[in-house]
């Protein structure tokens, strides 16, 4: 329980904390996480850089995005209360033209606001929820060698599986726990990393992938880069979201199934949309068949109907593969993705 | 001697409890706020094995770390009597109890408990940990009940056979014990029945889930005095374990209870005390020993994980004519499962005139249980009051309706071999029958979401027991209360409500406190619902020897007989000593004011082993809604009915209903221990084993009746555990109502209603 | 310019406390809660979880409810943090700490310094909450007693109190 002893640095630029960075010297964010891992002896870093102490990383605005439009930029170290205060999220702050109005956020909002609980909320930065360590209770039992953190199997894939994934597993089978995430990949969002070699962006579909065989990792940020700033893309106008999770308890819990859509929709037909899907695979998941179904002919867009939203739901668990014990969630998910369409409507 | 016809003028109602401004400004003392001069900081070695024996431990290393008092083990501890005792609400043998604190060559569960180490801080404590050698040699694990049954099962302890009322068996099992009731003849019963129902249920193992983790700081005097500081229901259940496994003097053992942070029946058995006794003894500092909440769940006493089967028949007409029951409940690693009282309490509010119901005591590969409100009750009622509902259903009659025709009276056998008295079960079921609530429309949905309602009656048998109470009358006419019964959750202020209704004085007057093993009389632990009851019961004997002492007082100032003394204790008068010889009158203050001058202090001293005591039916009434594409539970209205006999303090008992109601949603919905197929736990920790958060729990609404349980002073039955008993069956009788498929498995999480209703 | 690494030794830190300016020597190791308990006796502030899962220790760190278990106390450097400790003035209570004790909005009372601290932080924010609001923003703080209705009722009829 006691956390073992390390040194601490209270970073003050960007440059100085990627310069310390390394695989005993990580960077300390809300600590909700990091800290529950040191206490649980699953990981003892000898030093910690506070990038709290980074005002850059605090700033959260609309600025000067595409030539038409704003979109929002996000330091790293703004809190998930902060984001949900801010007038932008509440649909109550122009980021394009015509999406001043609540649902064009909605998304975000709703998947921030269904995360933890308020005083982690209050703690827990957006650049470290989007960096949380998988919840797996083989994963966090120090107890228990399992292949993420270095050992030779996964102990879900024929253990205790009824919260693992259903998609694209192995051989890490642990959900990815975030929910803002989910949420940021619907909307298209990218993210500034900052690193010894400079700066570049990456599209957080790109950012995640899954379990990687070397690093064991689900990211494409290396052990001395930073996320530093998150940028959503101005919705469009008629831009309407939804955010519908299922999780066992109604606060304080992570997603069993949830659908984050970001539609593009004029009147009842949906233009364009993304959807992403979370508490099913090793990372947010983008679900790119449900969108060509809602999307429909290009050519001949139709409303959404009971009859598009039935294929969406049955193209929604087309690639699963469920464990032994957590077959329900291809139901749940199918449940999830009807309630999050039928929002929409 | 004393008796009060007229209205209550303290008892029913709302004072502020006596504990409030401690409690809401923070400076209530709680187990781990303890904290003595010198102390060291002790932390508990905890096998990462289910089951394996244990070759060898060496300290050596980890007494060689700078900053290590003590390293303490078995081998610190005598043997200790192979002998069971009652301890709070569960029987305990101290010879296991010495091998559940220090392991001797087994472990026998994830968490059991090795060494223990006092270090100058935690850090260097939990480093010393790291460095004690354990070798073990790995035995295969049972962690189910069923499979622990089996013929060819692990042995948790190759010499234990299973004891019944036929004997010993010869052949050794996990099966600890067994027992049967029958009543009547149940194949016949079977035979006149038109309808039959048979199911069987499963629940996981639960825990208590109280916020404060265990705690205890011991320290022994130069004089061999050891005194320990614990979070616990029963101060004396404490002193009499420390006592057999220090094979040491109550005498000279003084337990503090501290302000209890939940307890819920789980703080009658001691985990940490014991090792911190024998660290202070070891290091010669004051030691304290605080669980994590990871060792809370590993190695206190949950409640058994269970399989059950019922199988009841009924006529046309409505009336059951048969049952069977099978009982299975996980004792964890030693011998001591509630099945008892879960057999006692299943069905007990109806009239079965034919029934067999058998017991089992089983041990598994996981923490040995303790009692959790209501011990046993809970999981047998779950599985009890579905097939009554099913029942009720395939009759085409009203759940309640069919309950009502079957309700147990006054006078009826009971399974278990006893009878009913005064029970007031059909008082209850009317009470359920013209609530708004039940008659409140529901609508039903016929989309995704479905809601429905369901009933569930329950039952808890309450107790009586050792309870002690002393008043001392002051000078300025105030009293002083010791109780010896540990407060748990504003049993001071309910007992010093009893103590003042008696005497005739205003609450203010009494000045309530918890006493501890050296100050107080012999009080049982605050559990079994018996602690309003037994130590009201107490505290009016005590005011009555109060008054009676006061008598001769005023009669010595009156220079009068006692007998020429009247004292009142109702009406405007009350707290009024009159003397017939003079007309004179004294208020109960001046009476004290002389107490010096006739004869010095004035005592009342309670001292009671009650041994008759009254249950308490009670009965849920829960709405649901169920979303049929992600299994999602949602409770929309709840209500909880019960007969308290007397209500003290209501705030409380409603306290209690919703409370136990609280507890009953999440075993119903979210909690349940799981353990890997090794038997290590995977979610020993609040984030996976989910208690309900202010969202998910409704508003509750409550019915008290109080039909008195007539041989206590002011009828009190006994609230707290009752509450818990019907709510998981009343939620899974909606669960029903709202989507046609029978639940069988506790909690119903998403993921099992979507598994009961087939989809996967 | 390179960055400063203190520790694992101890290193100071002041914290503003309850309104006290408070100088301390830690270890950058240390939490929030075990510098308030261990380090300064405020003991209101509960261990339950040590892992930011139960709420017991929640205390109010620059205006905002925080789990104290889950923060560091080197990162507070600077930092105005209210516990229970500093709500009461002497005998008169604090109109949530009243209302807490008219609604029997605790039972055994371990969880009850976590609710309040929430629960004066959520008013001093939105003074007039909705039910609603007042079981969102109180959902972080886990009551196994169950009083949560009664918790309700207590924040609810503290806020009227405070117009």
């Amino acid at each position: 329980m006691a956390i073992k002893p390390f040194a601490h640095g209270n970073a003050v630029t960007v440059a100085e904390a990627v310069e310390a960075l390394s695989a005993s010297c990580r960077p300390l964010a809300g600590g909700t996480d990091l800290l529950a891992m040191m206490k649980a002896d699953l990981t003892a870093p000898e030093s910690l850089v506070n990038l709290k102490t980074i005002p850059e990383l605090h700033e959260i605005g609309v600025v000067p995005d595409a030539e038409t439009t704003k979109g929002l930029r996000i330091g790293a170290m703004v809190t998930l209360s902060q984001l949900a205060a801010h007038p932008a999220v509440q649909g109550r702050q122009e980021l394009g033209r015509g999406s001043l109005t609540r649902s064009s956020m909605a998304v975000l909002h709703q998947a921030i606001l269904r995360t933890a609980s308020p005083q982690l909320r209050h703690m827990a930065t957006l650049g470290g929820n989007l960096l949380q360590e998988p919840r797996c209770w083989y994963y966090r039992n120090e107890l228990i060698p399992c292949w993420r953190k270095g050992g030779r199997l996964c102990y879900a894939y024929r253990g205790e599986n009824k919260r693992h994934v259903i998609l694209g597993g192995g051989p890490c089978y642990a959900v990815h726990p975030s929910d803002p995430a989910v949420a940021l990949l619907a909307m298209d969002a990218s993210l500034r990393i900052v690193g010894p070699a400079g700066e570049r962006t990456m599209s957080l579909a790109e950012f995640y992938h899954p379990p990687d065989r070397e690093t064991r990792t689900v990211t494409h940020l290396a052990i001395d880069e930073l996320i530093t700033e998150i940028r959503v893309p101005a919705p469009q106008a008629g831009t309407r979201g939804v955010y519908v999770k299922v999780a066992e308890r109604a606060a304080w819990d992570f997603a069993l199934a949830a659908v984050a859509i970001q539609a593009v929709m004029e009147g009842d037909t949906i233009r364009s949309c993304r959807v992403a899907l979370g508490g099913v695979a090793t990372i947010p998941w983008r679900a790119s068949q449900v969108e060509e179904v809602l999307m429909g002919q290009a050519s001949s867009p139709a409303p959404l109907s009971t009859a598009v939203i039935d294929r969406a739901v049955e193209a929604v668990v087309e690639d699963i593969r469920p464990l032994e014990h957590n077959g329900y969630k291809a139901d749940l998910l199918q449940g999830v993705l009807r309630e999050a369409l039928d929002q929409l409507r | 001697m004393i008796t009060k016809t007229a209205e209550h003028t303290v008892i029913g109602t709302r004072p502020p409890r006596a504990d409030a401004f401690e409690k809401v400004v923070g400076k209530a003392v709680f187990g781990p706020d303890v904290n003595l001069p010198r102390m060291a900081y002790g932390r508990i070695l905890r096998s990462p094995h289910a089951h394996a024996r244990i070759v060898r431990i060496d300290p050596t290393r980890a007494e060689a770390l700078d900053g290590v008092y003590a390293v303490a083990t078995a081998a610190d501890l005598p043997e200790a009597a192979d002998r069971t005792e009652r301890v709070g609400e569960g029987n305990v043998n101290y010879k296991y109890m010495r091998d559940n604190t220090f392991a001797g060559d087994k472990v026998l569960y994830h968490g059991h408990p090795i060494a223990a180490v006092a270090a100058r801080t935690l850090q260097i404590a939990e480093q010393a940990l790291e460095l004690i050698d354990v070798e073990y040699e790995l035995l295969d694990p049972v962690l189910d009940v069923r499979q622990a049954m089996a013929a060819d099962a692990p042995l948790l302890h190759e010499g234990m056979h299973t004891r019944s009322l036929a004997g010993t068996a010869d052949t050794p099992s996990n099966v600890a014990s067994q027992f049967q009731f029958l009543q009547g003849d149940p194949e016949q019963g079977f035979a006149q029945a038109d309808v039959v129902v048979e199911r069987a249920f499963e629940t996981a193992m639960v825990h208590q889930g109280y916020i404060e983790p265990h705690a205890a700081t011991a320290a022994w005097d130069a004089d061999g005095t050891l005194t320990v500081y614990t979070t616990t229901q029963g101060a004396f259940d404490i002193r009499s374990q420390v006592h057999e496994l220090l094979g040491y003097p109550l005498s000279k053992i003084i337990v503090v209870p501290t302000e209890v942070g939940g307890a819920f029946g789980g703080k009658n058995v001691g985990y940490v005390e014991v090792p911190a006794a024998v660290l202070a003894r070891k290091s010669g500092r004051p030691v304290r020993v605080v669980m994590t909440r990871e060792e809370v769940f590993l190695a206190s006493g949950p409640s058994s994980g269970t399989w059950m089967r019922v199988k009841m028949g009924a006529t046309r007409e409505g009336r059951i004519t048969a049952a069977e029951v099978e009982l299975c409940y996980e004792a964890g690693a030693y011998p001591g499962s509630p099945v008892g009282a879960g057999a006692n309490c299943i069905l007990a509010g109806y009239d079965i005139p034919n029934a067999r119901l058998d017991g089992y005591d089983v041990v598994v590969n996981k923490p040995r249980v303790g009692a959790y409100r209501a011990p046993g009750a809970t999981q047998s009622t779950f599985a009890g009051e579905a097939v009554i509902d099913e029942l009720a259903e395939k009759l085409g009659l009203d759940p309640v309706e069919f309950r009502l025709r079957n309700i147990a009276t006054n006078g009826m056998p009971r399974l278990n071999g006893g009878f009913h008295e005064h029970i007031a079960a059909r008082e209850v079921m009317e009470a359920v029958r013209d609530h708004p609530h039940y008659n409140a429309p529901l609508e039903r949905g016929t989309g995704i979401l479905r809601r429905g309602r369901g009933v569930g009656l329950a039952y808890w048998g309450n107790w009586g027991a050792r309870s002690s109470v002393t008043l001392e009358v002051n000078a300025d006419g105030t009293v002083s209360m010791l109780m010896g019964s540990v407060d748990i959750t504003g049993t001071r202020t309910s007992i010093a409500m009893q103590a003042a209704e008696t005497l005739g004085l205003s609450l203010a007057h009494i000045n309530p406190a918890m006493g501890n093993t050296q100050t107080s009389g012999y009080s049982d632990a605050s559990g079994g619902s018996r602690t309003t009851m037994a130590t009201g019961v107490a505290a009016v004997k005590a005011a009555e020897e109060v008054i009676a002492k006061m008598h001769e007082r005023a009669a010595a100032i009156w220079v009068c007989e006692p007998e020429q003394v009247a004292y009142t204790n109702i009406g405007p008068d009350a707290g009024t000593f009159t003397c017939s010889r003079n007309d004179e009158t004294m208020t109960f203050a001046e009476v004290a004011a002389k107490l010096g001058g006739t004869g010095g202090a004035l005592r009342g001293q309670g001292d009671v082993n009650v041994r008759r005591w009254g249950g308490a039916f009670g009965a849920n009434i829960a709405d649901v809604e169920v979303d049929i594409e992600t299994g999602s539970v949602r409770l929309l209205r709840f209500t909880a009915v019960q007969n308290v006999g007397k209500a003290i303090r209501p705030g409380q008992v409603e306290g209690q209903l919703r409370g136990g109601a609280t507890q009953g949603i999440g075993w119903g919905l979210y909690e349940g221990y799981a353990y890997d197929g090794q038997g290590h736990m995977l979610n020993a920790n609040f984030l996976d084993y989910k208690l309900p958060t202010a969202l998910d729990v409704p508003a509750i609404e409550t019915e008290i009746l109080e039909i008195p349980w007539p041989e206590h002073p002011f009828g009190v039955r006994g609230v707290g555990e009752t509450p818990i008993v019907g709510p998981p069956a009343a939620i899974a009788n909606a669960v029903y109502d709202a989507i046609g498929v029978r639940q069988g498995f506790l909690p119903m999480t998403p993921a099992r209603i979507l598994e009961s209703m087939g989809i996967i | 310019m390179s960055l400063e690494f203190r520790g694992p030794g101890v290193v100071p830190l002041t914290l503003y406390v309850n309104g006290h300016e408070t100088h301390l020597q830690v270890e950058p190791r240390q939490t929030l809660l075990s510098v308030l308990r261990e380090e300064l006796g405020l003991t209101e502030a509960k261990h339950g979880c040590g892992m930011g899962t139960c709420g017991a220790c929640t205390v109010i760190l620059d205006g905002q409810t925080v789990y104290g278990c889950l923060t560091l106390a080197i990162d507070c450097d600077g930092s105005e943090v209210r516990t229970l400790e500093g709500l009461a003035r002497g005998q008169e209570l604090h109109p949530v700490q009243q209302a807490f004790i008219e609604h029997d909005a605790y039972q055994c009372g371990f969880c009850t310094p976590g609710q309040i601290l929430s629960a004066v932080a959520l008013l001093e924010a939105n003074p007039r909450p909705t039910a609603e609001e007042v079981r969102q923003e109180m959902s972080g703080n886990l009551c196994r007693c169950g009083a949560y209705p009664n918790i309700l009722s207590a924040v609810l009829a503290a806020g009227e109190r405070e117009e």
